[in-house]
């Protein structure tokens, strides 16, 4: 049996793959204080029944991000080249919003007070021009040992031409006692700022992550994997040591989720959409999982491979308010968990979430399986103070919420197409669960995306891809000013450590390895990532002109970073098909409710789970399950596919 | 239209200037405006009112929205003609700076107009990265009036051929110029499509109501500032030629929901560089003012409806040909911020913070590196102490109101130009001392591997950035030319010659304090 877990901010979710084939699904509330129990306890609910043993477990962690969010890491030291002292704090040098005077204070994660200077100094072509000393190696670790740091991040100049200074004090460290991530071993890669904080967000969740994967393993058997922010799965082992690649590998799970079903139901070219209570994920696939080396947490910038995800600042439980001028605006504040929606029972303000109850867009009877009540009343009440202060009727005033909210997440799809150099309009709109089912119709729409996707049981998509994701080790080095038999040295170099790496976890065979390089024009600062392969210059002036609209084959470019991914494929995933059935839907309904659209509609409520494949459920539709809704407009309809997927053509 | 549906097309507009600032960040040719972002898309009306822009830089937003309505009326682009231009004396800021603007038309009527405007690097003139120490426009590099770059959707390849012959660099100026103009067909085909999805009636209800909407917002924040007259005073240290120091002085009038500055008693206009061209100085007043509204505020025309400018012509905020105006658009805005900001501190004492750094830094480095066998130009700027807050203290080294551009690690640098970086730290007790600290400036040391000429057109060397309610001021600024192991303290505005081995010491302004 392979089990996938997902930990999410309200619910564990777990997939259980058997022997045979056949899948299980189950879900417990989360524990954010310690992930781990509701993980355990979800095991205890299934493990007795199940009957089987445990032959890989994998499982998404946010363990290291809670950690960097809370500022519940360990105390951390950063030991950094004589000159450079405050160059961490300094960072690029730019304010983070452009025009707000009462900018809050950055809480850094290392006190100025516990930084290190080492003397110590390496120029671009590698050579010392100030050595590093054994009594400044000691000097340095006194200092620390006496700050009383645990864990240290040791980023010294140009230490990715050749880390040796970086190496030597680290080796000392450790035989202190102390945890270290040096700055090549967790990003070999210039540019000093960005390599720095990767390190210290790395040291500064190290002994955290440490500590709960050792409690987990203590009571796990077989093979057990934790989820990276690649979208690939890592040991334990090198999840201890590179901690950092799992800080943004919550999303990342959905969306190799994603990329199975897409494919499986022959759209492999979509936007995924995951709406929250309080924010919104999108992500662009276009048959593989986009992934980019730039990105950050809470400000810091972090340069290991994530899975590319923009983040929206607007859900469920968004706020409606009408501001100075009279506009009605939504978010970017949000109702959060406590005291949530007006409809849920705390909260007396209108939310996104209570707009949608208003014009009888989510059934009472089916929400959270019926688990939690809706108070419609309260609802109303809500929006209706927004619409008395308006002079608007109740339901133009939450139809308004609704379009006011899609229209900033259409706003925010289009940019990330089009940075991408792609047009929306060959895309799918693929909705994970939770509220996004109620806004992606009238999102799609709106963008002429020509159809919506919503996947079967999309609350354990995630569970899904997480379990489904493959052992991958990706490596880098800067090459700034090589030769290319150098770079090819590099490539072999890091090929060697890569397997090297997973030998170490007990990865030997069926290792497939693939060798990119960052190419740019000679001058620029933006790079392209291409295969490493014969034509690959080519392959670069191709992608330059899609991606930036025009090329020049003429012109000399350099090579900045050595990449190489190693994978190691993990068994597939069987997707089971669902009971066939006729066009008629009808068996589905499991009552009706009033619902708006431009005027109220009697609109049947279907159950999920009773559709068949091959049903044909026409508009105006609620379709509803444990987690999620999704709407289907009048006009339009959504047909079920083999694997329960309903795929919706969208009318304009 | 109604309350619902403005956020609605607010969206939309934005949408317009953020797929064109996409487009021109993706097709451009400089890291400048690819890397740096020194660039702003807009969108305005058939009258040429500003409806949405996306500015990176705050000197773009409001001259921007100053600049369009007077080059429209004057020169009446149609369809398919794409004007160019960065005169300063006509609607343009500081010649780097180059616009173009094009008109947009449905079914044979005028739906409005997009321009963008980018930072490049090298348009000429007499120093490297065009930032010389001037006395006279023409120094500065080449000047463009708005001229047609296309017409009737024809490039005008004679004036591309006469750029291309004005400065170092063609081919980036060639590329970067056609991602501009690549960039409003972008937004041309959004904006097109905006108006066939919904209308043109539509949209131009919808641009007439933004406008609206955004003077009530306006007139609401205005509003809430005490009326009075409030006077504030402060000086530039130098102009590069003459010893300063020149003061820039602004009443501020509130009157209800409006508010007028007046500039009397200002300076007139130096022999130097820090002349401040009229928009420039609109958007020194407008960034302030913007300063005062909700952080997620609707901007355009209607947001400064209730805000009047007053400036004598030929003052130093309000420069005439031929004066330099290099060290305007980077100095001179950065201190008449300052200016409105103490005068509007007296009015709303818990709001405004202390003096920040009040310049940019500006140091550009160039000459010939034998190491690498090629020439090379540098330009950078340097963040230092944001004012102390009534209510928190001030951050420390970052950029500060008109600009707000990345350094360039020193592992990029070394490994692109013949310099090391010696330190590069926070400058401790640089932030003036109070009830709340005012943030701390930088320290950047860089030796000089080669020899070469370096221009440095900074602030506050002089006089301090000041403290509020018994705050003490941030420290001065200082520029030190090291040689030898010998320090040379160097002025404001310099040119100076480096020898290999020689060092540059660039200490900058900390922020003032607040509360004694």
């Amino acid at each position: 049996m392979r089990i996938g877990v997902d930990v999410g901010g309200t619910f564990t979710d777990f997939v259980f793959v058997l022997a045979d084939g056949a899948l299980r699904y189950h879900k417990v509330p989360s524990t954010p204080s310690d992930p781990s129990s509701a993980i355990l306890r979800g095991l205890g609910d299934m493990l007795p029944s199940l009957c089987e043993d445990v032959e890989a477990l994998v499982h998404g962690s946010t363990v290291a991000t809670n950690a960097v969010l809370e500022r519940k890491g360990a105390r951390t030291g950063l030991a950094v080249t004589r000159g450079f002292g405050d160059a961490f704090f300094i960072g690029r040098q730019i304010r983070p919003s452009l025009y707000d005077l009462d900018v809050p204070l950055p809480v850094p994660l290392v006190a100025p007070a516990d930084v290190v200077e080492v003397q110590e100094r390496r120029t671009p072509a590698g050579a010392g021009t100030d050595a590093l000393t054994d009594a400044e190696i000691a000097r340095v670790v006194g200092v620390l040992r006496e700050r009383g740091v645990d864990s240290v991040a040791v980023s010294l100049l140009f230490s990715y031409v050749d880390p040796i200074h970086e190496e030597r004090l680290a080796g000392a460290l450790r035989e202190a006692g102390f945890s270290v991530s040096t700055s090549a071993e967790v990003v070999r890669e210039y540019r000093e700022y960005e390599r720095t904080s990767t390190a210290v967000v790395n040291a500064y969740v190290a002994p955290v992550m440490d500590a709960y994967l050792r409690r987990l393993q203590e009571s796990l058997t077989g093979d057990f994997r934790i989820m990276q922010s690649n979208g690939g799965s890592m040991a334990p082992g090198e999840a201890r040591r590179l901690p950092v690649h799992t800080i943004l590998s919550g999303p990342a799970g959905g969306v190799a989720g994603a990329s199975k079903i897409g494919h499986l139901a022959g759209h492999p070219r979509f936007i995924t959409f995951d709406m929250g209570g309080t924010s919104c994920d999108v992500a662009l696939h276009d048959h593989r999982v986009s992934v980019t080396s730039e990105s950050s947490v809470e400000g810091l910038p972090l340069r290991v491979p994530v899975v590319d995800i923009h983040t929206v600042g607007a859900g469920g439980g968004s706020l409606a308010r009408l501001d100075a001028g009279g506009a009605l605006v939504v978010g970017p504040q949000s109702a959060g968990a406590d005291p949530g929606p007006a409809c849920y029972g705390r909260g007396e303000l209108p939310t996104v979430t209570d707009a949608n109850v208003v014009l009888g867009r989510l059934s009472e009877k089916h929400f959270l399986g019926g688990r939690m009540q809706l108070h419609a009343d309260r609802a109303r009440r809500a929006v209706g103070t927004l619409a008395d202060a308006m002079g608007a009727s109740l339901e133009d005033v939450a139809a308004g919420i609704v379009r006011v909210v899609n229209s900033g997440m259409e706003r925010a799809i289009r940019v990330i197409s089009v940075e991408r150099g792609h047009d929306v309009r060959d895309f799918s709109l693929l909705c994970f669960g939770g509220a996004g089912g109620l806004h992606a119709v009238d999102l799609a729409a709106g963008l002429e995306m020509p159809r919506v996707f919503v996947p079967g049981s999309p609350g354990t998509l995630s569970a899904l891809g997480v379990l489904g994701a493959d052992v991958i080790k990706d490596l880098s080095r800067t090459v700034l000013g090589l030769s290319l038999d150098a770079i090819e040295e590099v490539l072999a170099a890091l090929e060697r450590e890569g397997r090297q790496v997973l030998a170490r976890e007990g990865f030997s065979r069926d290792v497939r390895v693939e060798r990119m390089v960052d190419l740019r024009y000679a001058g620029q600062s933006y790079e392209i990532t291409v295969y490493y392969s014969s034509g690959f210059e080519n392959q670069f002036h191709d992608s330059h002109q899609r991606v930036f609209g025009h090329c020049n084959r003429e012109a000399p470019t350099e090579m900045v970073n050595a990449r190489v991914r190693l994978v190691v494929p993990t068994p597939s995933v069987e997707i089971p098909e669902i009971a066939p059935g006729g066009e008629d839907a009808a068996g589905a309904i499991a009552g009706t409710q009033a619902c708006w659209f431009a005027g109220w509609h009697d609109t049947p409520i279907y159950e999920r789970d009773l559709l068949r494949a091959g049903n044909v459920v026409q508009g105006p539709a609620i379709v509803a399950e444990f987690t999620s809704t999704t709407l289907i407009a009048p006009g339009m309809s959504g047909r079920v596919d083999g694997h329960g997927n309903i795929l919706v053509e969208v009318k304009r | 239209m109604n309350a619902l549906e403005l956020e609605i097309f607010n969206n939309l507009f934005a949408s317009i200037c953020e797929e064109m600032g996409v487009a021109l960040c993706r097709s451009s040719f400089s890291p400048n405006i690819k890397e740096r972002k020194d660039f702003s898309c807009a969108l305005f009306d058939p009258a040429g009112r500003l409806i949405a822009q996306a500015a990176h830089i705050p000197v773009h937003l409001g001259s921007m929205a100053y600049a369009a309505a007077g080059v429209v009326e004057k020169f009446h682009p149609g369809e398919g003609d794409v004007l160019i231009f960065n005169d300063p004396y006509e609607g343009g800021t500081h010649l780097p700076d180059i616009t173009v603007l094009c008109a947009v038309e449905h079914g044979g009527r005028r739906v409005g107009y997009l321009a963008n405007r980018a930072h490049h690097s090298d348009i000429g003139g007499i120093a490297a990265a065009s930032m010389p120490i001037s006395k006279h426009i023409d120094e500065e590099g080449l000047r463009l009036a708005p001229t047609s770059l296309m017409e009737g959707g024809r490039w005008n390849e004679s004036l591309l051929e006469w750029i291309r012959g004005q400065v170092r660099t063609p081919e980036e100026r060639d590329g970067d110029l056609r991602a501009q103009v690549a960039a409003l067909h972008t937004g041309r085909q959004r904006l097109l499509e905006i108006v066939g999805r919904y209308g043109e009636a539509r949209v131009q209800v919808a641009m007439e109501d933004l406008i609206a909407y955004a003077e009530r917002t306006s007139r609401a924040a205005i509003g809430a500032v005490p009326d009075g007259t409030y006077v504030f005073e402060d000086v530039l240290d130098d102009d590069g030629i003459d010893p300063g120091p020149f003061a820039i002085k602004a009443a501020v009038h509130v009157n209800g929901d409006a508010l007028k500055v007046d500039f009397a008693g200002t300076a007139p206009g130096v022999r130097g560089n820090v002349n401040c061209p009229m928009p420039v100085t609109v958007s020194s007043v407008y960034y302030a003012i913007r300063c005062l509204f909700e952080k997620s505020a609707i901007v355009n025309h209607g947001s400064f409806a209730p805000v009047e400018i007053d400036a004598v012509e030929g003052s130093l905020v309000r420069a005439v040909y031929p004066s330099a105006v290099a060290g305007g658009n980077v100095e001179t805005s950065q201190r008449i911020v300052d200016v409105v900001f103490g005068a509007l501190h007296q009015a709303l004492p818990t709001r405004i913070p202390a003096a920040s750094q009040g310049t940019m830094n500006n140091v550009a480095i160039g000459g010939f590196d034998f190491l690498r066998g090629r020439n090379f130009a540098y330009y950078e700027t340097i963040g230092g102490g944001m004012g102390a807050r009534p209510h928190a203290d001030g951050l420390s080294a970052v950029h500060t109101h008109m600009t707000n551009t990345m350094n360039t690690p020193a592992e990029a640098l070394e490994q692109h130009y013949p310099f090391r970086v010696v330190q590069y730290s926070i400058r401790r007790g640089s932030g003036g001392t109070g009830r709340h600290r005012g943030g701390d400036g930088i320290v950047r040391e860089m030796e000089v591997l080669v020899g070469c000429e370096c221009t440095l057109i900074t602030e506050r060397r002089l006089y301090a950035p000041y403290g509020l309610n018994g705050g003490r001021p941030g420290k001065r600024g200082r520029n030190l030319h090291i040689r030898k192991g010998r320090s040379e303290e160097l002025g404001p505005k310099v040119h100076v010659l480096l020898e290999p081995g020689d060092r540059l010491r660039i200490m900058t302004p900390g922020g003032g304090g607040f509360g004694g």
